[in-house]
């Protein structure tokens, strides 16, 4: 039998129309998001209570007192577990979600009344929208609205839209073709027919449909909350991802006093909106009497309306006398896997970029969700990525579309867990032969997760236990279950687990060894954010990149969360960042705070450097500080010597890397009567060849010569007619007797590709270099030592200006004269800037500033 | 010229319904059609009615009545031929043109009332009304008359379903008359009632009618209500009309046997009148009473006559006279003069008709039977 590829084929379908339809699922998620939000800011306004005043009063209306009292008990109750907010979130999404389908569904079932190829076409469709499992719908939901409410929406509509157009069609069929005719028979125009003889006597057969979509909808709730759709389904989908039985329930018992009160309401309707069932509940009212009257009795239609609007004034009063005005930072948008380890990131992150200023929206999603969402650009950031073995699928598939901030905890291991009561399995191998005792299973977690390959490709061959254990494939809530339930009886369980989790804090388990490291070593938890979002947040995103917790500070924060309790999650971060004083600084460093201006603020300086790191790392990090200081600095890359020229005409206003008294010597000789030196802010410099370390036994210049043929007779060089060069070729490069080396002249970058080069592949390599350089940092080399002393003194970096420079910028001559920069500092900030990336350079800047609080105004003070 | 006029009316279901007129045209019968999957519910009627007669279309369920009576306010469309209403040929209207004439001046009653079950008696009654846009005020005063005509003033506020069904038949009369159309399409409206009532609607239709001097269309399939309240009688027969007439011409002379045997069960006694069974005024002069006076002269007869009626006094009222007297009941016109006479023999001889062929009454009665048995169920009309 052939293979059809049928799922292939709705694959290139559904990315066919991603790709090409992109404009109709963007006007489709902004209507729907708008219509959500629309009805969730209104039903989120009121106070809980008068709310369900509301809907006890509408109860009242259609069912009578009882049902009003039982109502406002309902929702009291479901104000006291605290699931108010999602309860209403899943309301709005019911509603709306219930009026989209009674809009398309109701003219979609007249029309098939009315057509018999229309129905016949249609039947086959509906039964395909409502047996295809509501799952299903979600997949391409996401790919094509995102992750969020709407795909939820979507979904739901497609699920529950099929029993309102069904039921519109048997209820206008229903209708006897006598009282059609005789509407006809009057000259009454199809239309009028279909308004005031057919639509209204299949009234009660369409509201019967309307409430099976409202149920369906409701069931489709806990479905959407998987992609992110919020409300009660967000509660049970943590409830189940934790096994939490009390925030299961009472997430669930919400969702059942939402769908009786929605079953009630919708099923009563009829009775006041058909004619039939007006009639019908005036027949029932007239004949009650006594006590059954009172129980019974409904308001008119007038008076609950009065009601209504009496309780929704004072509401709306209310929220607007109560409620504070938002403040209006930045939408960050954080998903996150409900672990703990990711909720206790997530709701720092929450706090601390609520606290400068944004305005950060957290969605717990499931793992594929969450990277489908963000590679769409639907969630801007996560702090759960486990990299690079357990999400490795995800990565591959979505990484194009992600950035990775690094790695902000890296203890994390992947192992076979068992209670510490099973005595006697301490490591992997001791696991053979106890297949009997575990039943020959080790519970397993979702099929396509990273450790289950693991275990599958390499833990269970290389500890024989293939044959003996069979892995149950499941989902990882199941797998707790289990854990629990055996942990319960006491009973030998081995399950698949990985730390951190919280499982080893609340049960006492033995991380089995793993002496062969089959599981390899462990996952960093990254920090990923979406393609282009450093770009658009370039704050956060350095935050993030920066963002590191050891092992000490993610178990506190987690043990704080978990004290704090469900729901209070942000009081337990707000009480660990109180214990940690400095940490909200460390991690989310104020950047953006005002600065004070400087006295000259507004002046336009013209700053030149040279392309080499010192120079780029000094003007950048001036220019920054300028900038804070209201400056309007310009900088300028330039060669050495039209550097200077241009200093002495007064192009350029001043330039921080003038290397004196030695390498620029000729330069400062021609022109200084027009400069003016404003001092150094760095001496420990000096000039030098080096090679890598791993070339053993070259450590001064008279090695080098005698090592020749190691290094080709070769030294790479960088821009001729620099200070350096000159100084090597005259003077260096005789003393030790080098005049039949190579020197190449190319440039600092060619250099330093050429050394990364050779340093990649443990080659030898002579380069020209001097110091202060990263690349001390970033390689291990070894400075050639240089006994003769042909390099000459010292230099010192400083400062020149043009003469006029003091007169025309005391402020900022006073500054830069009183600056120094450590080693350390330089060679961070030249780092920081190397590690941003080309053209990139102010973000490393900035990210360094950030590192070093303060340094603003050490660098340029303003009283 | 008449009041309406139906002109080779033709009606075919089912695939290319022209086709098959030409066929039935050329003499194919309903039979031949059904074998290719067509029906012809109605064929070639042509009928006129008057303005103020009662006209109606009697036949056996299947026969094509309720079909024709919907080509006659244009529910359903001819396949071929004419209807003409007020000289305007009802055919050739557009779907709006005949919505106008259905709202004003074509009103119809239903075979199960078709009220409106979400609406109150005074709204089913005022509902052409509304059809037409006449105001609140006037048309709830209009519907109000209709309802007192129809007997049901006091029962405004009421709902269809806690009315009889005589009760709600009179609704569907009253919407039917509070639009004041001419025209009067009934269908089969009386057969879902039973007897007593039926009786009772039918008095008060011809005491209505008095009045009202409406056109009306009436289908039955009881020949009885037929003869009661047609001015004119059609009977159909698969689909076409085979015979028009009067009640007595029906009666007396059917145009064949199918005709003459549904006549049979038809009392006679009242549907027949003085003025169609008496004799000639010269046939029962010489006569003689009992006493042996022979009766000369018109007056000595009309002297000697055990009654004097009318010509229209149905013939079950004269036997009472002849069982007592030897001498012929006189039957006179307006002017009390002697127009004819029914001796007690001519009576009995009227009354053991069907005169023709008496060995034929078996055949006959299959025939009658036949038409039902044959007909393929319920599929022609839906108020046969």
């Amino acid at each position: 039998m052939p293979r059809i590829d049928i799922g292939g084929w709705a694959d290139s379908a559904v990315d066919w129309l991603r790709d090409n339809l992109d404009w109709l699922f963007t006007l489709i998620s902004s209507v729907l998001g708008g219509m959500y939000d629309g009805f969730q800011a209104v039903l989120g306004a009121p106070e809980p209570l008068l709310l369900a005043g509301i809907f006890a009063v509408l109860a009242f209306w259609l069912r009578g007192l009882l049902a009003a009292v039982l109502t406002f008990a309902g929702f009291a109750l479901i104000d006291s577990i605290e699931q108010w907010g999602q309860t209403m979130d899943s309301l709005a999404l019911v509603l709306v979600a219930g009026f989209l389908i009674v809009v398309v569904a109701v003219p979609l079932g007249i029309w098939s009344a009315r057509n018999r190829a229309v129905s016949a076409t249609l039947r086959p469709v509906l039964d395909f929208m409502q047996t295809m499992p509501a799952m299903v719908y979600l997949i391409p939901g996401i790919l094509f609205f995102g992750v969020g409410v709407v795909p939820g929406i979507v979904a739901t509509i497609v699920f529950a839209m099929p029993p309102a157009v069904r039921m519109t069609e048997l209820g206008i069929r229903q209708v006897d073709e006598e009282l059609v005719e005789a509407a006809e028979a009057f000259g009454t125009h199809p239309r009028a027919t279909l308004l005031r003889v057919q639509l209204p006597l299949a009234l009660p057969t369409i509201m019967a449909g309307i409430n099976q979509v409202i149920m369906l909808a409701l069931s489709m709730v806990v479905i959407a909350g998987m992609v992110g759709g919020g409300g009660l389904g967000q509660s049970v989908y943590d409830a189940i991802s934790s096994v939490n039985v009390a925030l299961g329930f009472e997430g669930g018992l919400a969702v059942v006093i939402l769908a009786m009160y929605l079953d009630r309401m919708t099923g009563a309707l009829n009775q006041r909106v058909s004619p039939l069932g007006r009639r019908a509940l005036a027949k029932a009212q007239a004949m009650l009497g006594g006590g059954a009257k009172v129980l019974h009795w409904k308001p008119a239609t007038s008076l609950a309306m009065v009601g209504v609007v009496v309780l929704a004034l004072a509401a709306g009063g209310l929220s607007v006398f109560g409620k504070a005005d938002k403040d209006k930072g930045h939408e960050i948008k954080i998903g996150y896997v409900a672990w703990d380890e990711g909720t206790a990131s997530t709701c720092l992150w929450k706090e601390l970029l609520e606290q400068r200023g944004y305005q950060p929206k957290v969605q717990p999603l499931d793992a594929g969700a969450l990277y489908t969402g963000q590679a769409r650009g639907d969630i801007d950031i996560q702090t759960n990525s486990w990299l690079p073995v357990t999400h490795e699928a995800y990565w591959k598939k979505y990484g194009k579309d992600l950035e990775d901030y690094g790695a902000w905890y890296d203890k994390t291991s992947l192992e076979i867990a068992v209670p510490s009561y099973v005595k006697g399995v301490k490591t992997l191998d001791d696991l053979k032969g106890k297949g009997g005792l575990f039943k020959n299973k080790v519970v397993g977690i979702e099929p396509g997760a990273g450790e289950m390959k693991l275990y599958e490709d390499k833990v269970q061959k290389q500890y024989g236990l293939e044959g003996e254990y069979r892995l149950l494939k499941s989902n990882t809530s199941s797998m707790l279950a289990e854990l629990d339930r055996a942990y319960a009886k006491k009973e030998p369980v081995a399950v698949t687990l990985w730390s951190p989790h919280w499982a080893y804090d609340k049960y006492e388990l033995t991380k089995l060894k793993d002496p062969k490291g089959a599981f390899g070593t462990g996952d960093g938890i990254h920090t990923l954010g979406r393609k282009g979002f450093a770009q658009d947040e370039p704050e956060v995103a350095r935050w993030m990149k920066n963002f590191s917790l050891d092992e000490q500070q993610l178990t506190s924060l987690e043990a704080e969360i978990q004290e704090a309790g469900k729901g209070h999650e942000q009081d337990g971060v707000r009480a660990w960042l109180k214990k940690n004083p400095g940490m909200a600084d460390k991690l989310a460093p104020a950047a953006d705070a005002e600065y004070a201006k400087g006295k000259d603020a507004g002046k336009s300086v013209d700053i030149g450097y040279p392309n080499w790191d010192e120079g780029i790392a000094a003007t950048y990090l001036w220019k920054a500080v300028l900038e804070k200081r209201g400056y309007r600095p310009t900088i300028r890359q330039l060669d050495v010597g039209p550097m200077f020229t241009g200093l002495s005409t007064g192009q350029i206003d001043v330039e921080l890397d003038g290397w004196l008294p030695v390498a620029q010597k000729q330069y400062w000789d021609k022109y200084q009567n027009d400069l003016v030196d404003l001092g150094a802010w760095y001496d420990k410099t000096s000039l030098e060849i080096a090679v890598p370390s791993y070339v053993k036994g070259v450590r001064t210049m008279d090695d080098l010569r005698r090592h020749k043929d190691r290094f080709k007779g070769r030294i790479i060089g960088i821009e001729p007619g620099t200070g350096q060069m000159m100084r090597l070729e005259d003077k260096v490069m005789p003393a030790y007797g080098l005049g039949d080396f190579e020197l190449t002249k190319a440039g600092t970058s060619s250099m330093l590709a050429e050394l990364e080069r050779a340093y990649a592949k443990k080659e030898p390599v002579a380069v020209v270099l001097w110091s202060p350089h990263w690349a001390y940092k970033k390689y291990d080399l070894t400075r050639l030592s240089d006994p003769k002393k042909t390099w000459g003194a010292n230099n010192r970096i400083k400062s020149l200006g043009h003469r006029s420079f003091p007169g025309k910028f005391p402020e900022l001559s006073g500054w830069l004269k009183n600056w120094h920069m450590s080693p350390d500092e330089l060679m961070s900030l030249e780092q920081a800037i190397q590690e941003a990336g080309q053209g990139k350079q102010e973000e490393g800047v900035q990210e360094w500033i950030d590192a070093h609080p303060g340094i603003i105004d050490r660098l340029a003070p303003v009283k | 010229m008449s009041k309406l006029q139906a002109e080779h009316l033709y009606k075919v279901f089912g695939r290319r319904p022209e086709e098959a007129v030409r066929k039935l045209e050329g003499g194919a019968d309903r039979d031949d059609l059904r074998a290719d999957g067509t029906t012809a519910a109605v064929i070639d009627a042509s009928f006129s009615v008057e303005e103020g007669q009662i006209f109606v279309v009697m036949g056996l369920s299947g026969s094509g009545k309720s079909t024709l009576l919907r080509m006659l306010n244009g529910l359903l469309d001819a396949t071929a031929g004419r209807v003409r209403f007020d000289g305007q040929d009802l055919t050739e209207l557009s779907p709006r043109e005949l919505r106008a004439v259905r709202s004003r001046k074509i009103s119809m009653v239903f075979q199960h009332f078709a009220l409106f079950p979400h609406r109150s008696v005074l709204e089913n009654a005022a509902y052409g009304l509304e059809v037409q846009g006449v105001g609140r005020a006037e048309r709830e005063r209009r519907a109000t008359e209709a309802l007192e005509l129809a007997g049901l003033k006091g029962w405004e506020t009421s709902w269809p379903d806690e009315l009889s069904g005589g009760m709600q038949q009179r609704v569907g009369l009253a919407r039917a008359l509070a639009t004041d159309a001419d025209l009067l399409l009934m269908d089969e409206s009386f057969s879902a009632l039973d007897p007593l009532i039926r009786r009772d609607m039918q008095d008060q239709l011809l005491e209505l009618q008095q009045g009202l001097k409406k056109t009306i269309v009436f289908i039955t399939h009881d020949l009885n209500e037929a003869m009661r309240l047609g001015d004119r009688i059609a009977v159909m027969r698969d689909g076409r009309i085979v015979q028009t007439g009067t009640a007595e011409d029906i009666l007396l002379t059917p145009a064949n046997d199918y005709v003459a045997s549904f006549t049979q069960d038809v009392d006679r006694s009242r549907v027949l009148t003085a003025g169609s069974v008496m004799a000639d005024v010269d046939e029962v002069l010489g006569t003689r009473t009992a006493d042996g006076t022979e009766l000369r002269r018109a007056e000595d007869l009309l002297a000697a006559a055990p009654a004097k009626v009318g010509v229209d006094t149905p013939i079950f009222e004269l036997f009472t006279p002849c069982s007592t007297s030897g001498v012929p009941v006189a039957v006179t016109d307006a002017a009390g003069e002697l127009v004819g006479a029914v001796p007690a023999e001519r009576l009995l001889a009227v009354l053991g008709e069907p005169m023709q062929q008496d060995e034929a009454a078996p055949s006959t009665g299959a025939a009658g039977g036949s038409p039902e048995g044959a007909e393929p169920e319920g599929k022609v009309t839906a108020g046969a």
